[in-house]
């Protein structure tokens, strides 16, 4: 038993650290160094957050007169308010519809550029291509492809035989468009996660089914879907949180219209406030959608926990 | 990340089995397999590019007449319309200054930031994981309102500076925690052989820090330029003359106010916005990737 040990090294943590003494500056220069951060930060994003969750509680008897205090009145009549649950079933079908097309659109896309990698690299690159622009450049390019009378879809459509909606003006079809356009816009992000996961999918679990005799579809369904499923789980959040609280979309193709067909909650909130200008109205929805959106996140929070993921 | 090639022959044990004839049509279906999703994300992706800029090639008449991807008569007139658009040539310049200036302060407020959460041990270090959440629990739906009312309050409305101001504020988190990170992968070795040769803080920063986390800059630079290009909605409401708005609410109030849609205008003012980022897109490619996966991860 005479192995010599280096003695234990205690001063390491500290010596690692950059203290304000070893460097011969002031013990300030962290906080003089974080100062403009936080407070751009506070300024813009926090300030404003409890600053209408406060002003939610007020109300102008009319508009014009000076706001009173209210309490819960504001939520109290949002929740009797028939355009509060339209927007709910409104924006029901627009998280939804986004969350189903984008994931199994995402994933066929995934799958294809990973059987594509090596050859055809710069399809990545091609994939990132919506991210780049805006929400109303996205949505004049639609608004171009579903035209009722000679849009190239209804153009397509006519070649079959078929008769095409009147897509942007119909209440039906109106909110299909504008879920195809959303996804559109959230698909690179989409791939990208989906892809980077199947890349760490270990080769051998493929390679022992397929030796097994494991059919294509079996090794998908059996295999490769549970594998991914921590980036499932994230695309899945992030296009709710997207779609949830998105409205760039909705407002430049549809206004929300026709008929209130497209009112999601947070065109319901724009609409309240810069429409009717009824403010502390909006605030409460504006809280609404920012407590649905924190119970989101939480949860995103807690799964990511569960499956490990850095958050 | 996505870079390693991957052998696609592998997932296939029986091709050396297999006879001739079979190994060709295996093949084949292979190709196909590859080929034809890859083919349907193409046209997906491209396809509303292509139809918009066909149309921006049409004659307004045309646009409500016939289908064809090719004009039948070629023209400009959109283009020429848009680009003698004053509010056209306001809003460029505006995004172009909004862009600019939102790229700058982002980086002069988050660089000193993320190099004291890296590096510093200090009272508040904590905050940085508020930093990482508060993006996610604050969409730009939440505090619209609110930011709107405030810069009414404070006469701040209708100016480039809001735009700059606010548009940094949003993306300070996500820019100081990409930056932390990259930090931290710098080692300390070289700072601490520096400070022992007598650099002072800033020399270390100017000669050693900045250099290394150049790539890091340059994502924060074309994810802030990016979101102050694009954004709509804040801009929409912070804004309400011509001479501040931005091009997409530019490009918005094009589309209210045709009593007839005008679609070769639009379509070819969505194309010259579009530009600027095609022009540089090969080469900032993966910095784009990197702030769409930063952007998206927390």
């Amino acid at each position: 038993m005479t192995v010599t040990r280096e003695p234990p090294e205690q001063t390491e943590p500290e010596k690692r650290e950059i203290t304000g003494a070893q460097i011969g500056q002031k013990a300030i220069t962290p906080y003089l160094f974080s100062f403009p951060a936080i407070l751009a930060v506070s300024a813009i994003l926090a300030f404003p957050v409890l600053y209408g969750i406060w002003q939610s509680l007020y109300r102008a008897p009319e508009l014009g007169l000076d706001e009173e205090f209210v309490g819960t009145q504001n939520y109290i009549d949002m929740f009797q308010d028939p355009g509060f649950w339209n927007a709910m079933s409104r924006t029901g079908l627009f998280v939804g519809g986004s969350l189903v097309v984008g994931t199994v659109l995402g994933l066929f896309f995934a799958f294809a550029l990973f059987r594509a990698m090596g050859r055809l690299r710069f399809m990545r690159a091609v994939t990132l291509a919506p991210y780049l622009i805006s929400n109303v450049a996205a949505a004049v390019m639609f608004r171009i492809l579903f035209q009722s009378d000679i849009g190239l879809i209804n153009s397509f459509l006519d070649w079959f035989g078929l008769d095409g909606p009147s897509w942007l003006s119909d209440t039906t079809w109106a909110m299909a468009v504008v879920i195809f356009t959303q996804v559109w816009t959230d698909i690179p992000l989409t791939i990208l996660l989906l892809l980077g996961g199947l890349m760490t999918i270990d080769q051998s679990y493929l390679d022992a089914a397929l030796v097994d005799g494991a059919s294509a579809w079996q090794r998908a369904r059996m295999l490769t879907i549970p594998l991914l499923a921590p980036q499932l789980v994230i695309t899945t959040v992030w296009l709710s949180y997207s779609t949830l609280t998105g409205l760039g979309v909705v407002l430049a193709l549809t206004g929300g219209g026709p008929l209130g067909a497209t009112t999601t909650l947070a065109m319901e909130m724009y609409n309240v406030a810069f429409r009717s200008l009824r403010f502390n109205e909006a605030l409460a929805l504006a809280t609404f959608i920012l407590v649905l959106n924190a119970v989101l996140t939480l949860m995103y929070v807690a799964v990511a926990r569960r499956y490990e993921i850095e958050v | 990340m996505v870079d390693a090639p991957v052998d696609v022959s592998r997932a296939d044990p029986t091709r050396h089995i297999a006879g001739q004839n079979q190994s060709r049509i295996a093949k084949t279906g292979r190709r196909l397999l590859v080929g034809v999703p890859l083919f349907l994300l193409g046209l997906w992706t491209f396809i509303p590019f292509l139809i918009t800029i066909s149309v921006s090639f049409k004659t307004k008449a045309e646009t409500f007449a016939s289908l064809g991807l090719i004009p039948s008569q070629p023209t400009i007139q959109g283009y020429r319309e848009v680009l003698s658009d004053p509010n056209f040539l306001s809003a460029f310049m505006n995004s172009l200054v909004v862009g600019i200036g939102t790229a700058i302060l982002t980086i002069i407020i988050a660089l000193p930031a993320a190099y004291a959460f890296a590096r510093f041990k200090f009272r508040g270090r904590h905050l940085l994981l508020l930093f990482t959440l508060l993006p996610r629990l604050v969409p730009t739906i939440g505090v619209m309102v609110p930011i709107y009312r405030l810069a009414v309050a404070t006469d701040m409305l209708d100016r480039r500076i809001t735009l700059i101001i606010v548009y940094t504020g949003m993306l300070a988190p996500l820019a100081v925690w990409l930056m932390v990170g990259f930090f931290q992968q710098i080692p300390r070795d070289i700072e601490e052989a520096a400070d022992v040769d007598g650099a002072s803080l800033w020399n270390r920063m100017r000669y050693i820090v900045m250099p290394l986390a150049a790539p890091a800059l340059i994502t924060i630079a074309v994810l802030a330029f990016r979101e102050a290009w694009n954004e709509f909605t804040l801009v929409l409401v912070l804004t309400t003359t011509p001479d501040t708005r931005t091009l997409p609410f530019a490009l918005f109030k094009l589309g209210q106010s045709e009593g007839i849609s005008n679609f070769p205008a639009e379509a070819a003012f969505a194309i010259l916005t579009v530009i600027p980022f095609i022009l540089v897109y090969t080469r900032i490619e993966r910095y784009v990737v990197a702030g769409l996966t930063a952007g998206s991860s927390k």
